[in-house]
């Protein structure tokens, strides 16, 4: 019979330096989730495939891996934390007080095209704020998102924000049907300035026909929330924005916080701010939330939440951890167990292991195969040292 | 500090006409026009690597951010999509996509599903997905003109520039699908981590199709 032997496209396996950067990242991120008083939920990993599709947060079908279960029901393998999390919340901790600080360290699925060298599993790392709402709830949030990236991430990052309001209101003033406010969006989300252009020119008498034609150049640092007004008017959002950053640069987050007001994906789904962390080497954005206060409510609870999910992979991608060197390997005479092992345990992980050999010959051998420096012999005569 | 970008440009005709805007633009790219053997020419007098490669390769190198910017035709960003930013439309590289069919046939006259070859079937079914029309779309590489002549399809979604090859061939162009040209694009990081470099060079692609328009 052919067996296969390889894993399934999308799909690796991890080895040795490859699971301590994960480790590593996971950890780290958890240590501090925890500090923060956040308790962790874990969901099953396979989950009811409408439950995606009622979250309101598109993930399009043919990106969820199915499954049908033996009553023939359609199952998915979790394409997402934020959907089942809010699902528990409704449901399960319906009695507990608000707000509820929750934290998952999981396995995403998500089906991609063939050989577009993507994962089909993604391991993240995030937080669910759910019953908070204001400056202070959006501030502890951002705060967070930056300390996560800091405390795994060796090389320069920020974190982006941008707030679904101000392109709602933007687009609310226009007299645009609603189809091709679709297409504005997604202009303004590729930053496709020649596209946008092109839509906007019959509406170009308008007076917020200049806003949104600027609205993808509208990223960097605080003073794109100046131009923003400049152009646009008073506005709630960029106020809103204006004083978090005001709290952030007092409380020391300044400087790595920057702005896009042209961050205007999923805008169904998300109600007001939304921010992403980007790395330097990193290809693609490497944590990515925001506030979807209408999201609780599909699973028949009202209440507000804000979140954020880290790649765990992307940013364990930045860092160079080593597997450990094997340096000594032990070999050891009756009764000289507890000895032994206390050698081992007292060296660093990895650096240090027992050799089963019977005949010191042997050891001598497995250490030269294994590229050790040195063995250590432990008999009845005390302790000897050798170079290999 | 400033930061050394690097640009996919797409082999051939595109490539040529880029070198030429950027060298209206002031850059030296004397290493692009004699690469010896060299995959990445780096430029003498402005911070900008430039490798080739085929169309569909300069989405997926700027996709997965080993490079910061691409030169692309917009044939090949409908047919292959992806997640970047399409910040320019060069103006060069223009023609359109279009339906063409056989010389005085009636394509839409029938309730019979209708086939069509194309060697772009994602832009083929979008464009009749709108249409709420079902059809049955062949995949074909190479001529795709022979497709109807062979009676294999009903009609063909292909390139069209002069449709001079469509004319010779019994075929003509029925409807537009899509108009193409060359755009720039970038990644989506690289545009947030090096703005100030990507703004430079923006800026100066800009003025000089601006001063061309």
């Amino acid at each position: 019979m052919n067996i296969h032997i390889n894993t399934p496209e999308g799909t690796r396996d991890r080895l040795f330096a490859e699971c301590l950067e994960r480790r590593q990242v996971q950890s780290a991120l958890v240590e501090l989730f925890r500090r923060r008083g956040y308790t962790e939920v874990i969901t099953p990993e396979v989950e009811f495939y409408d439950l995606f599709i009622q979250s309101g947060n598109p993930i399009p079908q043919e990106s969820m891996m199915k499954i049908i279960d033996r009553s023939g029901k359609i199952m998915v393998m979790r394409p997402d934390c934020t959907a089942p999390i809010a699902r528990v919340a409704a449901t399960k901790l319906r009695q507990l007080a608000l707000p509820q600080r929750l934290y998952y360290d999981q396995t995403v699925f998500r089906d991609r095209l063939a050989h577009q060298g993507g994962s089909r599993e993604i391991a993240q790392c995030g937080v669910e704020m759910i019953g908070a709402v204001g400056d202070k709830a959006d501030l502890e949030m951002v705060a967070m998102a930056v300390d996560a990236l800091r405390t795994c991430i060796p090389v320069p990052f920020h974190i982006e924000l941008g707030h679904a309001g101000f392109y709602r209101a933007l687009a609310g003033r226009m007299n645009m049907p609603q189809e091709e406010q679709e297409r504005l969006r997604s202009a303004i989300e590729g930053k496709n300035f020649a596209l946008l252009n092109d839509l906007l020119e019959p509406y170009r008498g308008e007076d917020v026909c200049a806003a949104l034609r600027r609205l993808p150049y509208l990223f960097g640092g605080v003073e794109v929330l100046d131009e923003a007004q400049a152009l646009a008017g008073p506005c709630g959002s960029l106020d809103h924005l204006r004083r978090l950053y005001a709290e952030l640069s007092a409380a020391g987050y300044g400087d790595c916080v920057r702005f896009d007001l042209g961050l205007v994906h999923q805008l169904d789904y998300y109600t007001g701010l939304v921010f992403r962390g980007y790395a330097e080497g990193a290809g693609a954005p490497v944590l990515s939330g925001g506030r979807y206060d209408g999201l609780m409510e599909q699973f028949g609870r009202r209440a507000e939440a804000i979140g954020f999910a880290v790649d765990v992979d992307a940013v364990g991608a930045c860092l160079t951890v080593e597997a450990p060197r094997l340096e000594t390997v032990i070999h050891y005479g009756p009764g000289l167990l507890a000895r032994a092992l206390a050698v081992v345990d007292s060296r660093p992980a990895g650096s240090c292991e027992l050799s089963p050999c019977r005949t010191l010959d042997s050891t001598m051998n497995l250490a030269r195969e294994k590229g050790a420096a040195q063995v250590l012999l432990l008999d009845s005569g005390g302790e000897r040292w050798m170079e290999v | 500090m400033s930061e050394r970008l690097r640009i996919a440009l797409t082999k051939g005709r595109l490539q040529e006409k880029s070198v030429k805007l950027f060298e209206a633009m002031g850059l030296d790219c004397a290493p692009v026009r004699n690469p010896g053997r060299r995959l990445i020419h780096a430029l003498p007098n402005y911070p900008l690597d430039v490798v080739l490669a085929k169309a569909p390769d300069v989405i997926t190198y700027v996709e997965h951010g080993v490079c910061d910017l691409g030169v692309v035709g917009k044939d090949t960003i409908l047919e292959k999509g992806g997640a970047f930013y399409e910040v320019l439309d060069l103006g060069f590289g223009r023609c359109r996509f279009a339906l063409a069919v056989k010389k005085g046939s009636d394509f839409y006259g029938t309730y019979k599903t209708r086939r069509i070859a194309s060697k772009y079937p994602n832009v083929t079914r979008a464009f009749f997905e709108k249409k709420g029309m079902d059809v049955d779309i062949i995949k074909i590489e190479g001529s795709v003109e022979l497709a109807p002549i062979l009676d294999l399809a009903d009609g063909i979604v292909d390139i069209v520039e002069t449709g001079a090859t469509l004319k010779e061939n019994g075929l003509e162009p029925i409807e537009d699908v899509a108009q193409v040209s060359a755009r720039l694009i970038v990644n989506t990081a690289s545009m947030k981590l090096y703005k100030n470099e990507i703004t430079d060079f923006l800026s100066r692609a800009e003025r000089e199709l601006g001063g061309n328009a």
